[in-house]
């Protein structure tokens, strides 16, 4: 909300330093965004006539310029302007001036002429066309019209002498919207009483008010007033206006359009005006529009209505998007002479909903949107009128028409002062609380310890003891308040939850293999499904879409990780970045099949990694630590997942449950991606994990007899895998066998044959309750070969 | 005899002493002590001693060859720590060298910043409590006092997934969720991602709150002050003072907003404050009793506190980052910040 200080000063005499009233406002609850001193920027630019102009002895196109600033002092400055003559009133930048572009002026010479200063043009002052006419003119601004004195500074004669106070109205605090809001909170911080606007206007008497306003629509519209006022010459309203107008970044229009501006901005009453002649019938009728029902607003656009917007209406049509936009058809216009101004209250809900739905935003729904008090339509009426009768605008005729559905009776809130200090921990003295409540129009009594108060009808937001607490805290002063430790409460164990822990230990477990964690955003492009290959039915595809996204790249929400982290890894890479280990832990989303059902969210752990000497072994090795971790066996089995590399990723298996996968990325996502390294991923269901994570530890003997090792190479088709190997061999090798682990692989076509491979394995035999014998080792060694030979068609080397 | 003993002694001290190496004590031992030693063939002259003396010059000789003995062990441990340290030498490495081993990687500056501000809480009795990101419109607004078409909607834009679901705009559905669920007394907090359609140096649309609930009796605006006051105290340093300033939001009544003093000048006024000294670092307040009933805990009897701040903008101001994009950049050189 922009407030113009000057604007304030009618209503409240502010007798403290511009700093401090907005250190006061801040501290009642109104921050003040910006302050905006119009005039700061300009220094020593005066009004100058040019009492006598002659060209420039050795430069043609250079005029010498005798300025009168005032008090019969005269300057003389050379310019080079074409647009001048004698009798000119200009803008002048006297020597060591300061323009609002941020330029300084200095006095110099011209061609050898000596130049006290600058003529100055419109723009160089940073004028438009709305703030002075003729300044948009190439050339210097002419302002021969004003009457104000030579060497009047410019601020003043432009009006550039108040202050734009931008304050922040919370969402609770719709009476704030206005300046005679502002004004009633300054005058409650200042102590200082608040003097309201003038309300008083002359009916002519005579007249009838010819127009019939029939509210249909009670229930969206519980009242609704209007005046005709007529004989009226549109023209352009009062200088005061339009400044007041211009400061608050609103543009000035005609003399009607701005006195309803001028109320809204004041009272935070919107109002409209109806030209008579436009109104069918000389009816105003409150209704919900028809289906299909079409209006022009005011912006020029036409507008599809249907039966949740309320419209005024005439006898047949449209004439208005109640509380949102005028016709254009009915508006104000230069030949307008009669007129019927509207000062209404639509319901606030209504009013947003319409407004959204036509995607149709002014100052007037704004405010309707917050909300407006049910007074507002009465002094909004009569602050209008009592302007149109101020500056001879019009002629009011006959009496003034209020529909009301709903009488709106006191509200009365009974609050002991014991419940405000068990709010607030302090003990505030009751009569200040009294006090503070009066002070804000809060009708305030004490009887015994109990505060009886009477609701105002611009602050419905004050219901219960709570609200109550909060008016008398933020005038009272929040440093009274002190630190407690809740010494009244309850003592809690607290503490992180077991998923919470195992997400620490995850992320921990990353840090100490080098990863860096990541953080992408939760939405992905649709095309991401694309870029990984995935079938048209694949479940990857089903992602929850949003009605509003910021754009298609960041329109759905992702359904894996791992588009997110292949993405980063390509981003590093294209960064120069000559290696990355990434990980990142985040939830996918799995839309419902009913669609009223909340989707399924999965966290997920994605890892990634690429260069520094990085392969599908250093993933798996990594995937290998969090599985040991969490006490978890997995399988590993080759994965047919379309962004993995086919002979170099796998599904990773416990029982039926598929936990996760990992591996090499597929070369043509890389080649999408742009990425010339090759990529290695994995992504982990953290829920899975969580719930099939075997953390007890229990403790076994250590034994007490010596092991017996050996180790034995077969030969094997190359296409055995060592899980199978391993396997095989334990199978074989029953409780004597505690160990057995591949140490390393040979590969020769000449010593051992085409796709073969030797396979050396490292074998412990031991029993818990004796020493082995050299027999029973060898027996076992020759179970486990045979059966290696069986099931894997190996041979000893 | 006698004399020939005290030769003895005196000759094989002479060779310990010039030994080198253990080797040349060895070769001494042999020499002195030998089957074919020095001492042996003084005792092989013992027939010649007169019977009388022979009992004390037995006592001589073994004496005598104690006293070798000793100085030959003494000697030979000399020589074999030298030994040792001479390998150890020998053996030396360049101790600065780089290691090679894996490098430790990092979190995320804003899981810092999280896990620092759930220890404190957590400390403090606190509970980590966590919900769903998309969220009914019950949960993320009309339980929070604020109804369909209410103007404070303006006040977290929102991602609609439909028109009864959504992206939750701030974790505050979780403490309906657990005070819907859960009797007090409550002590949660609750982090996590949330979104909101800003996307600026200052805000991103999906960014990380914590948010905290009390819910108990007796719970007061002092309490609250004092519970922010020492959890700023943790966060930044032991002297920061809190603010609170007014401000409204529709789920606590009176509500706040809370400052802190400057964590880089303390106070003085800098560029990261704006020079006022203070940074606004959460919005807090006490507990809307409507949303106490509306969840169905008796306003009468409890009341409680609520806070919520944002941990991008915390890791921001701890860690002076200019740029909120910069956090979810990615960029290795970045992470490795924070090593």
């Amino acid at each position: 909300m922009k407030v113009s200080l000057n604007w304030l000063k009618d209503f409240v005499d502010i007798n403290v330093s511009l700093d401090e009233l907005c250190q006061k406002l801040v501290s009642a609850g109104f921050e003040v965004e910006e302050v905006i001193e119009q005039g700061k920027n300009f220094r020593n630019v005066v009004l100058g006539k040019l009492e006598k102009v002659v060209k420039h002895p050795d430069a043609d196109k250079l005029k010498i310029c005798s300025v009168n600033v005032g008090k019969d002092e005269f300057v003389q400055i050379v310019t080079g302007a074409s647009n001048i003559a004698e009798g000119d009133i200009v803008p002048v930048a006297l020597d060591n001036s300061l323009l609002p572009t941020g330029q300084v002026i200095k006095k110099g010479k011209l061609r050898g002429v000596e130049s006290n200063g600058m003529l100055c043009s419109g723009e160089e002052l940073m004028l438009t066309e709305a703030d002075y006419k003729g300044a948009s003119v190439y050339g210097i601004l002419i302002m021969n019209g004003e009457t104000a004195p030579l060497g009047t500074d410019i601020t003043q004669v432009l009006g550039l002498d108040d202050v734009i106070l931008d304050i922040g109205v919370t969402a609770n605090r719709s009476d704030c919207n206005s300046v005679l809001g502002i004004a009633r909170e300054v005058s409650t911080v200042l102590g200082v009483p608040l003097k309201m606007p003038n309300f008083e206007y002359q009916v002519a008497s005579g007249g009838d008010s010819e127009v019939n306003v029939d509210v249909v629509a009670s229930d969206l519209c519980p009242r609704y007033m209007a005046q005709v006022v007529k004989d009226i010459t549109i023209t352009s309203s009062a200088p005061i206006i339009q400044k007041r107008l211009k400061a608050v970044g609103l543009r000035p229009i005609n003399n009607i359009v701005d006195v309803t501006n001028y109320v809204l901005i004041e009272i935070g009453q919107p109002m409209h005006a109806f030209d008579l002649s436009h109104l069918e019938g000389k009816k105003i009728v409150v209704r919900r529009a028809e289906n299909g029902e079409k209006i022009t607003a005011l912006d020029g656009n036409e507008y599809t209505l249907d039966d949740s917007i309320l419209a005024i209406c005439d006898q047949n049509k449209p004439v208005a998007v109640a509380g949102i936009m005028g016709g254009e058809y009915s508006g104000i216009n230069d030949s307008t002479r009669d007129i019927v101004f509207e000062s209404a209250k639509f319901l606030r809900d209504n009013i947003r909903r319409s407004s959204r739905k036509l995607n149709l935003r002014s100052d007037s729904s704004f405010r309707y949107e917050r909300g407006i008090d049910f007074e507002s339509q009465s002094m909004g009426l009569r602050r209008a009128l009592s302007l149109i009768s101020q500056y001879g605008y019009g002629k009011i005729v006959g009496d003034t028409i209020d529909k009301k559905s709903v009488n709106l009776e006191e509200k009365t809130i009974k609050v002991p002062t014991s419940k405000i200090n068990a709010i607030l921990g302090i003990e505030v003295p009751e009569q200040t609380m009294v006090d503070i409540l009066n002070s804000l129009q809060i009708k305030t009594t004490l009887d015994n310890g109990v505060l009886t108060c009477v609701q105002p009808f611009f602050r419905d937001d004050i219901e219960n003891a709570n609200d109550l607490a909060e008016e008398i805290i933020r005038l009272y002063g929040y440093d009274h308040i002190n630190c407690t430790l809740m010494d009244g409460a309850h003592q809690t164990s607290g503490g992180k939850t077991q998923t919470q822990i195992n997400v620490d230990k995850l992320k921990e477990i990353a840090v100490s293999q080098g990863m860096n964690e990541i953080l992408t955003y939760s939405f992905t492009s649709p095309k991401s499904f694309d870029t990984l290959r995935l079938a048209q039915d694949s479940p990857l595809r089903n992602a929850v879409k949003l009605l509003n996204p910021l754009g298609e790249d960041v329109s759905v929400m992702r359904t894996t990780l791992v588009y997110s982290m292949m993405s980063t890894l390509a981003k590093n890479c294209l960064k120069s970045n000559k290696s990355a280990r990434l990980f990142e832990i985040a939830h996918v989303y799995e839309p419902n099949q009913d669609i009223s059902v909340q989707p399924k969210e999965t966290t997920m752990l994605a890892l990634g990694m690429y260069g520094g000497g990085c392969d599908y072994y250093t993933i798996k090795g990594v995937v290998e630590i969090i599985l040991r971790a969490f006490g978890i066996k997995a399988e590993l089995v080759r994965s047919s997942l379309p962004y993995m590399h086919s002979g170099r990723s796998a599904d990773i298996m416990v029982g039926s449950h598929k936990l996760g996968y990992l591996g090499e990325v597929h070369p043509s996502v890389a080649d999408d991606l742009d990425v010339k390294e090759r990529m290695y991923v994995a992504e982990i269901d953290v829920d899975l994990l969580d719930k099939i994570a075997n953390l007890g530890y229990k403790f076994t003997e250590i034994a007490k007899y010596p092991p017996v090792e050996r180790d034995i190479a077969v030969v094997l088709d190359e296409d055995k895998m060592a899980a199978d190997i391993i396997k095989c061999i334990k199978k074989a090798g029953g409780n004597m066998l505690v160990d057995c682990s591949i140490f390393d692989i040979y590969r020769n076509k000449d010593a051992i044959g085409e796709n073969k491979k030797s396979v050396a394995i490292n074998l412990v035999f031991r029993l818990a309750d004796r020493t082995l014998t050299e027999d029973e080792v060898n027996a076992k060694i020759d179970k486990i070969l045979k059966k290696l030979d069986i099931e894997l068609g190996a041979t000893l080397r | 005899m006698k004399e020939r003993i005290d030769l003895l002694i005196e000759g094989a001290k002479q060779a310990i002493n010039a030994c080198e190496s253990v080797v040349d004590v060895n070769n001494v031992k042999v020499k002195f002590l030998g089957k074919n030693g020095e001492l042996t063939a003084l005792l092989k002259g013992m027939k010649d001693v007169p019977a009388e003396q022979r009992p004390e010059i037995g006592k001589l000789v073994n004496v005598a060859r104690d006293t070798i003995e000793g100085l030959i062990a003494s000697k030979q441990a000399d020589l074999a720590s030298k030994e040792l340290e001479d390998k150890m030498q020998r053996e030396s490495v360049d101790i600065t060298l780089d290691s090679g081993v894996c490098q430790r990687g990092s979190l995320h500056p804003t899981t810092l910043v999280q896990n620092q501000i759930i220890d404190i809480f957590t400390g403090l009795g606190f509970s980590i409590a966590q919900g769903p990101e998309i969220e009914l419109d019950f949960f993320n607004f009309q339980a929070l006092n604020i109804p369909k078409d209410h103007p404070a909607r303006d006040m977290q834009d929102t991602f609609y997934i439909s028109d009864d679901m959504l992206l939750r705009t701030h974790t505050s559905p979780v403490q309906v969720r657990t005070m819907t669920s859960q009797k007090p007394p409550i002590r949660i907090i609750c982090p996590g991602k949330v979104y909101r359609p800003d996307d600026d140096a200052t805000h991103s649309p999906m960014f990380q709150q914590i948010e905290g609930l009390v819910v108990d009796k007796n719970i007061t605006l002092c309490d609250l002050k004092g519970i922010l006051e020492k959890f700023a105290q943790q966060l930044f340093d032991s002297n920061t003072k809190t603010r609170l300033r007014p401000s409204y939001f529709p789920f606590t009544e009176p509500s706040v907003e809370v400052d802190v003093t400057c964590s880089v000048c303390h106070g003085k006024g800098c560029r990261i404050c704006k020079g006022t000294g203070w940074i606004e670092i959460l919005g807090a307040g006490i507990v809307n009793p409507k949303v106490l009933d509306n969840c169905g805990i008796d306003s009468k009897e409890y009341s409680g506190f609520a806070f919520g701040l944002g941990i991008e903008r915390i890791a921001m101001i701890k860690y002076g980052i200019p740029d909120m994009r910069i956090l979810f950049d990615n960029d290795v050189r970045f992470l490795k910040e924070f090593k």
